[in-house]
């Protein structure tokens, strides 16, 4: 399927094989062909929709490819995401809360007009939000065990990392989060429904209160 | 391609100048597909028959390794990738992958402890275990770019990006994703045909400079050896198919050897042959996988954005240029969300090449055409979205695809007044 051409090269004689060398050869190429095949139909039914195929053979599927071979072509589809999502965080201490701070407008101001946008500002707190509202209900309520747990501690060590140990009222004890999320206006030229969520106004979706204690700040510098 | 086992070659007449029929300069390479014999009296001119295809299938198979400039392009063109990013997050790299990751240590092994990620980031507490990692990391991207003792390096490479990438798995992109699976594929090619410090090496002929290539041999079986003993690597794997790491870079090491071995002592003899044609079937499968990666690549992404209302009515690419993550320049982002045509040119341009993609293959002229039309797209992504190295990555697994001829001109061109070494 590539081209191949190209070098100039004398054919080497062709060689007679023996009998054992046929074998050997014989052996690791069906081998080769059959893992090659193998892995090739786990990538693409890695990448389909599930259905009952990838539902029977789920565990060797998941054997197979995952996790070195994950496939994950979603980009910007089936629909790009239409909204903007910010995550806001604010602490308590002795003397009270805090004000609520803007974690990712951070981000956003080290994007803007940088050509060469890091992973630190691109894709930390965004992916740790995402991993946390794939493994939580609406309610904030976990959905995928022990996942759900990793992924609070990851948004609570995020928040903590940069808002610092001490508020205002003294050493943190407890901290919250929130989503504030700005659906993005239509073009005006699309003729499409405002959705429910009104474009322009800010829709907030408030995390419980977290306590904080000391392990909570480990490695964190 | 990938449906051509070798079999005993008894019956075809195996060794009686199979390779005549194949021309040794670039020309069509493909004898014309045969009707069935039965349609019609047997021609003149004797035709290959089923078994002599077959046998010409076996012999480029277990031949001379195909696609060697592809390969090499690829090696160059993602051990660049990597070294960019490294050397991009390297003011970051403590916060995004080290000892100051929110992602902690912890966090990390209670992920790993379910998924059976690899990551040797993982083994050793402390700041110290994280900076040599990352070094290595940086110099295995720069011996893959040279090419030197691309055997070892290209193991290195993949456990050094694979570790790095594994360790903090939250941080990625679909760039990182890419990269990952072409560091894997890329250490069972032989990359380093063309190209390369090896290649070079290799002309001017001797077996002068063998010492480093032991010596390495000898330090990764210490490191292995190190390794399993302290129950980090292990032959099994918890799921199917049990196959662990240390099974896999055994082997290598143990293949390795031998093929230094008979090539030091037994150079002519048929095990150092069946070597060569053990590695370039190994190579040949692993640029079909690459090839077949990158197509699902395209086709999935091409064949999920149909299903999206905004990719059917056009106006997909809008939403992107107003997401705050992914406008590094707000003002050209709106001047271009301003414009209804552009929009939906762009946004049914992208779907339309992305599944056109594995299609247009087939046809070498419009495949170029198509190549230029991605790499022009990547070009814009990688402006407009803030996304250079993900871009970069996309068009360095794109390379897979670019002609010889291309490659070589390129090749030429880009060392004036030398000799090329292929």
């Amino acid at each position: 399927m590539t081209a191949t051409g190209g070098d100039l090269e004398a054919p080497a004689e062709p060689r007679h094989w023996s009998r054992p060398a046929l074998l050997v050869l014989t052996a690791a190429g069906m081998a080769l062909v059959t893992g090659t095949v193998a892995l090739l139909a786990g990538c693409f039914l890695q990448s389909a929709p599930p259905g009952p195929v990838t539902q029977r053979y789920q565990a060797k599927l998941n054997g197979l490819v995952m996790p070195e071979f994950e496939q994950n072509w979603k980009l910007f589809a089936p629909d790009p995401l239409q909204f903007n999502i910010a995550v806001q965080a604010r602490t308590r201490t002795a003397g009270g809360d805090g004000d609520w701070v803007d974690l990712t407008a951070g981000d956003i101001a080290a994007i803007r007009h940088n050509p060469v946008p890091g992973h630190a500002q691109q894709n930390l707190l965004r992916r740790a939000w995402d991993f946390y509202d794939s493994t939580h209900d609406s309610e904030h309520g976990p959905t995928a065990g022990p996942r759900s747990e990793l992924a609070e501690q990851y948004l609570k060590r995020i928040a903590l990392q940069r808002l610092g140990r001490t508020g205002p009222g003294g050493p943190v004890t407890a901290v919250e989060l929130r989503s504030a999320t700005v659906a993005i206006t239509p073009p005006p030229w699309s003729g499409q429904q405002q959705s429910s969520q009104q474009s322009g106004q800010v829709q907030y979706s408030e995390l419980p209160w977290w306590p904080v204690s000391d392990t909570d700040y480990q490695g964190l510098a | 391609m990938s449906g051509t086992a070798p079999q005993p070659q008894t019956g075809s007449r195996a060794g009686e100048g199979l390779l005549t029929g194949i021309p040794s300069q670039p020309g069509p390479l493909r004898a014309e597909p045969e009707a069935p014999a039965a349609a019609g009296p047997a021609p003149a001119a004797p035709r290959p028959s089923a078994g002599d295809l077959l046998a010409r299938g076996l012999e480029l198979f277990t031949g001379r390794p195909l696609a060697r400039h592809q390969a090499a392009a690829l090696r160059i063109c993602f051990a660049l990738v990597v070294l960019l990013q490294l050397l991009r997050e390297w003011p970051e790299r403590r916060v995004v992958y080290g000892d100051r990751s929110a992602w902690s240590l912890d966090l990390a092994r209670r992920l790993t402890a379910q998924d059976h990620a690899f990551s040797v980031l993982l083994w050793q507490d402390g700041r110290w275990w994280f900076e040599a990692c990352y070094a290595v990391a940086v110099l295995a991207a720069v011996l893959m770019l040279l090419g030197w003792r691309t055997r070892f390096s290209s193991v290195l490479f993949l456990l050094a990006v694979v570790s790095v990438q594994n360790r903090s798995i939250l941080v990625g992109d679909g760039g990182d994703n890419i990269v990952h699976l072409m560091v894997i594929y890329l250490a069972f090619t032989r990359c380093a045909e063309v190209w390369s410090l090896d290649a070079r090496r290799r002309a001017r002929g001797g077996s002068a400079g063998a010492l480093p290539g032991v010596l390495l041999w000898l330090l990764s079986a210490a490191a292995l050896t190190a390794a399993q003993l302290t129950g980090r690597l292990s032959w099994r794997s918890g799921d199917w198919p049990h196959l662990g790491w240390a099974a896999l870079l055994w082997t290598m090491w143990a293949a390795a050897g031998l093929w230094y071995a008979t090539g030091r002592w037994w150079p002519r003899g048929e095990p150092r042959a069946v070597l060569d044609a053990l590695g370039s079937m190994v190579h040949h499968c692993a640029m079909v996988v690459i090839a077949a990666q990158v197509l699902l690549v395209y086709t999935t992404a091409g064949l999920y954005k149909v299903q999206g209302s905004r990719w059917q009515d056009g106006t997909a690419l809008y939403y992107p240029l107003h997401l705050a993550y992914f406008t590094p320049w707000p003002a050209l982002s709106g001047l271009l969300a301003s414009s209804m045509l552009l929009v939906f040119a762009l946004s049914y341009g992208t779907v339309l090449t992305q599944l056109a993609f594995p299609v247009v293959l087939w046809s070498r002229r419009a495949k170029n055409v198509l190549l230029v039309l991605m790499v022009a797209e990547h070009a814009g992504i990688a402006v407009l979205l803030g996304l250079p190295v993900f871009s970069l990555a996309m068009v360095a697994a794109d390379s897979v695809f670019l002609p010889t001829a291309f490659l070589l001109w390129l090749g030429a061109r880009s060392r004036p007044g030398r000799r090329a070494v292929t």
